[in-house]
């Protein structure tokens, strides 16, 4: 999986780099909207995450040369401006979705998953992790070819699980993900707690592994070794 | 009381205590002339009388005096000299009563050194009558005269103000937040051009420090989105390290916590300087029946894990005119601080109409005034972990539209009512 991270803040750019390249993605970086220009132009990906605001260029740009000439490549818009016409634009013009900085590395990991799930397979795919089967747009989950009805919530919960493999999540990141960053909700990481004892609850009934650890105070970890 | 009022109102107290006082003068300068007059008839009178006692000896004839009702009556031994006038009254047998008359008595001694007593009266009825009519024709005068002062007055102070009620009224459609300057129409009078272009001044730096904050408050809030996003997603990393003890582990957790405080605080300015901005011009009708129905539905984990019940009574849908994210911002704030400072096994109430809705909670009672907490980082102490600006977003989502919202406190329930203005 190739992804080009188009972000002119260094510092910010390495970060995100680091944490998906431990996803085993191969991620290149440009820092300017020159160098992503000549890169997109150079290379295929399989995703593109691009900051609109670079200060060479408007990032709006590179969304309307990449759908020109890789209709095929997930696109995703991260930048500082909250705003509402730049997400439309941005959606309109052929982005598949839209993150406001500051984010938690692991939603923009679970948004790339998503994005290049639902490009490379048309949207009939299965996720199999050992026992765990997932049919993701039927919102089904086998664990040993039992059928496991899961809340909304849990089923966000467990995909969240499955695109950040082996990483801590913290709770923070957990809430936002299933409740949306707007919401100013302290109590809600008394919740997740609830649902992430009501998911593992589920997966043991029928003989599953045990697959999540607590980080005392922090957040989760979604074990697979 | 307006300006016209007041001033017509003194207009009037002035003249009537000026004419209260001018018409008891006026009476008794009236009173003096004639009273004098009848006064120099009656010492001409008595004057012919003497000359004729002392001349001729004999009274002159007083039938051809008409009204008038002279005695003269004689002594053999001489009088003193003494002479007066007054006001009496005399018994009138063909009218049975008093009639009030001007008399002047007068003794003396003769050249024949015989006394007498000359008395000549003179009705007053006829005087009186006569000042009575000239005062109150001069009532009459005075009151027209008043009357018709007050009602020019009244009219070209009307016509003065004019300029500075066109002032008032501009002033008071003026809004600092909204784009339109201050217009003020020129005028003639100095003291209003004056008043004008100060007012103006004034707006103008008004509006230029107003813009120059909120783009302040937007560009510093953006600046901050990025460091934060360095922050955030290199302790993300950090605690990816196997590493870590349990005390390291709880430093990072501290700061990432503060971090994602700061963010959200900063994303919550963010919108609020948005908004003031006027950055969501998009307006439609939105149905907040749905969205409330969709925003319960998304909370429905958090509102059953805290044993909460909702109890909603729709009557009819409220379809503002709105931006559709504000009206979601708008109604899930709402929701979402009904469930928050809720209790367990707690209890929202949502009643809706077309004229908006109200969201009462059950909660602790607050230790501020419940208006206070529409105010940024105001929160009532016990949710320290909240940011404090769900209701001041709130609150500039129904200031930007006029809607109105009201906060009460009622035995132990919280009460949020919003009304929406129809006709719009």
């Amino acid at each position: 999986m190739k992804i080009l991270l188009i972000e002119d803040e260094k510092e910010l750019s390495s970060a995100i780099q680091s944490y998906l390249t431990k996803g085993n993605y191969l991620c290149e970086t440009a820092l300017t909207y020159q160098s992503g220009m000549e890169k997109i132009d150079l290379y295929q990906y399989d995703c593109v995450i691009v900051d609109i605001t670079l200060p060479d260029g408007n990032g709006l740009n590179i969304i309307r040369e990449l759908k020109e000439e890789h209709i095929e490549t997930g696109i995703i818009i991260i930048s500082a401006k909250n705003s509402l016409d730049d997400k439309i634009v941005g959606l309109d013009i052929g982005a598949d979705d839209y993150l406001t900085k500051p984010f938690h590395l692991s939603e923009l990991n679970a948004r790339i998953k998503s994005i290049i799930r639902r490009r490379n397979f048309g949207g009939t795919n299965e996720i199999v992790l050992n026992e765990i089967r997932i049919i993701p747009e039927q919102m089904q989950v086998f664990i040993n070819d039992k059928e496991t009805i899961l809340t909304k919530k849990e089923f966000d919960l467990l995909m969240f699980f499955l695109s950040n493999k082996n990483r801590v999540l913290t709770k923070e990141s957990i809430a936002e993900h299933l409740w949306g960053e707007e919401i100013d909700m302290a109590d809600s990481y008394d919740f997740i707690y609830t649902h992430i004892k009501n998911l593992r609850k589920k997966m043991l009934e029928n003989e599953g592994h045990d697959y999540i650890q607590t980080i005392y105070g922090m957040g989760y970890k979604f074990l697979t070794t | 009381m307006n300006l016209l009022t007041r001033s017509s109102i003194n207009y009037i107290f002035f003249s009537v205590v000026a004419f209260i006082i001018g018409g008891i003068i006026f009476f008794h300068v009236v009173k003096t002339v004639f009273y004098r007059q009848i006064d120099e008839t009656l010492k001409t009178e008595k004057l012919l009388i003497e000359q004729q006692i002392d001349f001729s000896d004999t009274l002159p004839d007083f039938r051809q005096v008409f009204s008038h009702m002279i005695e003269v009556t004689v002594f053999n031994s001489p009088k003193k000299k003494f002479e007066f006038i007054k006001d009496t009254a005399l018994y009138d047998k063909s009218l049975d009563q008093l009639l009030p008359v001007r008399q002047l008595i007068c003794e003396n001694t003769s050249i024949q050194d015989q006394g007498y007593i000359i008395s000549i009266s003179k009705p007053l009825a006829e005087t009186k009558q006569m000042i009575r009519t000239i005062v109150g024709a001069l009532v009459l005068l005075f009151i027209s005269l008043t009357g018709l002062l007050i009602f020019v007055n009244y009219f070209i102070s009307k016509s003065i103000w004019v300029p500075f009620n066109k002032t008032l009224e501009n002033l008071r459609n003026f809004n600092i937040s909204k784009d339109a300057s201050l217009t003020l129409t020129e005028t003639k009078i100095t003291e209003f051009r004056q008043l004008n272009r100060t007012l103006d001044r004034m707006a103008k730096k008004m509006q230029r420090d107003y813009i120059n904050l909120k783009e302040f408050n937007e560009n510093a809030s953006h600046e901050i989105q990025t460091p934060l996003a360095i922050i955030k997603s290199k302790l993300e990393l950090l605690i990816q390290g196997e590493e870590l003890n349990e005390e390291q582990m709880g430093m990072i957790n501290s700061v990432y916590e503060a971090t994602t405080r700061m963010s959200k605080l900063n994303q919550g300015l963010l919108l609020i300087s948005k908004i003031d901005n006027n950055q969501f011009h998009l307006t439609e009708q939105v149905n907040l029946l749905k969205i409330m129905e969709k925003t319960l539905e998304h909370f429905e984990e958090i509102i059953s894990l805290k044993k909460i019940r909702i109890i909603h009574h729709y009557h009819a849908p409220a379809c503002p005119q709105m931006n559709p994210a504000l009206a979601e911002i708008l109604v899930s704030n709402l929701v979402s601080n009904a469930i928050r400072h809720n209790i367990e096994e707690g209890e929202i109430r949502i009643t809706m109409d077309a004229n908006g809705f109200e969201i009462a909670n059950t909660g602790h009672p607050v230790t501020i005034p419940p208006e206070e907490l529409f105010r940024r980082f105001r929160k009532s102490d016990r949710t320290t972990d909240s940011v404090g600006l769900g209701l001041a977003i709130v609150k500039k989502i129904v200031q930007l539209y006029q809607f109105d919202i009201q906060y009460e406190v009622k035995e132990n329930f919280h009460r949020l009512k919003l009304n929406i203005p129809r006709g719009e």
